[in-house]
């Protein structure tokens, strides 16, 4: 099972550079949503198999799951949320300004 | 203790004073009235936690919430965080001063200050948290929210400005979050105190070095370091010039307060590798940043990648790594942010009197020539950022080369020393440009623009600490003594 979720964790990484990295503005805010997603399960995955309990009092050592990595993870997706919704409010300013989706048309800057 | 609360105090602040000027969102007065009165409260506290610290010759130390070391979040005021944050909130301050004074049609914008002030939390609240993962959260409370003021800047280019950077940060926080994650898998803590003694207790856990090389990369972006500073011209051109200000002198030193809490703190049995990167990286920069200013056909520019040279300086007095040398490092710090603040403001006072609103060279010269104290303003701030005496920056830098010649560097010293004069020639260009060249076509410049109260205060600041340079380098000597001794955060922190 943790080969599996690395095989994975590291593919959405992988999926979510590529996507990054193509011209489409579109398609790099979607890269930027799975590396987010990506980095998320990573750090779910760091606390993930230390057992299987909800971590309550009176509970023997070793045998709940360590619930700090989810409590990371609730604020991270908060964040990306915010990120998400901001990035995609700027494509709509500049896909309106630029009249493109290309990122290399985008180059008013370009000096 | 009640003394212990003094550290929440510049953090709460603009927190505080950004959400009551939120609530003012149909009276830009009120709001510039609040965000001033904010600023100045929490520059107010900071200067007595500085002191307090100073003063009790330890840190002083909150455990939010009543909560215990290791488990709750700590906020943290040693001598290094309480320096940085006095010289954040005191350039914060001038930053709000000039927006208040400014022309530019974002400053009516109603979220304006309370981004700004947002902006001022999340760098505040960066510098002293003692928990890494709260780093975080300020960090991107920081990355966002200058994000936004610079979206809407009055350049038109402002929003791809803005759009680059924030890819760039996000990716940041993204290497800063995996390297949180393999923290935590090694040391199973988020406490920095904790963190530290735990990686001295055993460095060769398989995962930690690939927490320094995230850790490294994600303070590189932020600090706009050699290769990964190709987004901070834009960015710090596009902004809008109370902004653009605070995010070349003061944001940037976030990277370098990271890098310093690195190099001493955290990662003490990995320091090698990491001086080495930091010294070829600084040389680097120096190098490519002088040359980049002098080919630049705009001022803001041309202070831009000004600032990624001075920050190779500091990096370089951080790769040194003996006492004099960050001693050096810090007194550089301070002392850049002050001066490229300076400059920052009056290149942008420049521009709001020239007949199109922009720092282009085209467009702004012989704009200075009914503007004589604004000249000799730029003048002397451009004095400071080449060092010459008598501003602060000839302080800086010959304690910067000093430690060099006694930490025996003389490749590194001889090829920094050959860039330096580098900033002599682009300010002396500028100037000459601005305030001596006659304007070719009739261009007359425009009666009104923004104030020159801000730049004034920071020129008189330049030059006092030029002159009285003695307790900045004090406190920066005891600073480095406390960084040479990571046992005196560990033991505030953790008790015993």
């Amino acid at each position: 099972m943790e080969i599996m979720t690395a095989f994975a964790i590291g593919l959405t990484f992988g999926v979510g550079l590529f996507q990054i990295l193509r011209r489409n503005v579109i398609r790099a805010a979607i890269g930027l949503m799975l590396l987010a997603n990506a980095v998320n399960l990573f750090i779910l995955s760091t606390g993930a198999y230390t057992g299987r309990e909800a971590p309550y009092a009176g509970i023997a050592a070793g045998t709940f799951s360590d619930a700090l990595p989810q409590a990371l993870i609730l604020t991270a997706i908060v964040i990306s949320f915010g990120v998400t919704a901001f990035v995609l409010a700027m494509l709509f300013v500049i896909a309106r300004r630029y009249d493109t989706c290309d990122g290399d048309a985008i180059d008013g800057l370009k000096n | 203790m009640l003394i212990d609360h003094l550290v929440i105090l510049p953090v709460i602040n603009p927190l505080a004073g950004g959400l009551i000027a939120l609530m003012f969102k149909r009276h830009p007065r009120a709001q510039s009235w609040v965000a001033m009165g904010a600023m100045t409260a929490g520059f107010a506290c900071t200067a007595g936690l500085l002191f307090v610290v100073w003063r009790s010759g330890q840190p002083v130390v909150l455990q939010v919430g009543g909560w215990s070391a290791p488990f709750g979040i700590t906020l943290i005021a040693d001598l290094l965080s309480a320096m940085f944050v006095l010289m954040s909130q005191f350039v914060l301050v001038m930053g709000v001063l000039y927006a208040t004074g400014s022309k530019d049609s974002c400053v009516q914008y109603p979220t304006f200050y309370p981004l700004f002030l947002f902006l001022a939390t999340g760098l505040t609240g960066a510098l002293l948290t003692g928990d890494i993962f709260n780093l975080f959260v300020f960090v991107e409370l920081l990355a966002i929210s200058s994000t936004v003021l610079t979206a809407i800047s009055d350049d038109r280019y402002g929003t791809e400005a803005a759009y680059k950077y924030f890819y760039m940060s996000q990716i940041a926080a993204i290497l800063l979050l995996l390297s949180i994650g393999a923290l935590y898998v090694s040391c199973g803590t988020l406490n920095m105190a904790q963190l530290a003694a735990a990686i001295a207790a055993d460095p060769q856990q398989s995962l930690l070095p690939l927490a320094v090389a995230f850790l490294m990369a994600s303070f590189m972006i932020k600090s706009a370091t050699f290769p990964f500073h190709f987004w901070q011209p834009d960015f710090h051109t596009a902004a809008p010039t109370p902004v653009s200000a605070m995010l070349s002198s003061v944001v940037v030193k976030l990277g370098v307060y990271g890098f310093i809490r690195m190099t001493t703190l955290l990662f003490v049995d990995y320091i090698a590798p990491m001086q080495h990167t930091l010294i070829v990286l600084g040389v680097a920069g120096i190098c490519f940043g002088g040359i980049s200013a002098i080919g630049t056909h705009d001022v803001k520019r041309m202070l831009a990648y000004s600032t990624l040279a001075q920050v190779g300086f500091v990096l370089v007095g951080i790769g040194w790594g003996t006492p004099l040398a960050l001693t050096a490092a810090l007194v550089f710090a301070f002392n850049h942010s002050i001066a490229k603040s300076a400059m920052l403001m009056l290149a942008g006072f420049v521009a709001s009197r020239a007949s199109v609103k922009s720092a282009a060279f085209d467009v702004v010269t012989g704009v200075g020539k009914p503007l004589p104290l604004a000249g000799v303003l730029f003048f002397i701030g451009g004095l400071g950022l080449a060092g010459i005496p008598p501003t602060n920056g000839f302080i800086s830098k010959m304690l910067l080369f000093k430690s060099g010649l006694e930490a025996e560097q003389i490749w590194a010293l001889l090829l920094i020393g050959l860039a330096s004069t580098l900033t002599m020639i682009y300010t002396t260009r500028a100037f000459m440009r601005i305030w001596w060249t006659s304007p070719a076509d009739r261009i007359s410049t425009k009666p009104t623009g923004d104030r020159l109260y801000a730049p004034l205060l920071l020129v008189v600041m330049i030059l006092i600490l030029g002159l009285f340079a003695d307790p900045l380098v004090a406190l920066s000597r005891e600073t480095a003594r406390w960084l040479g001794n990571p046992e005196i955060y560990i033991r505030a922190v953790l008790g015993g």
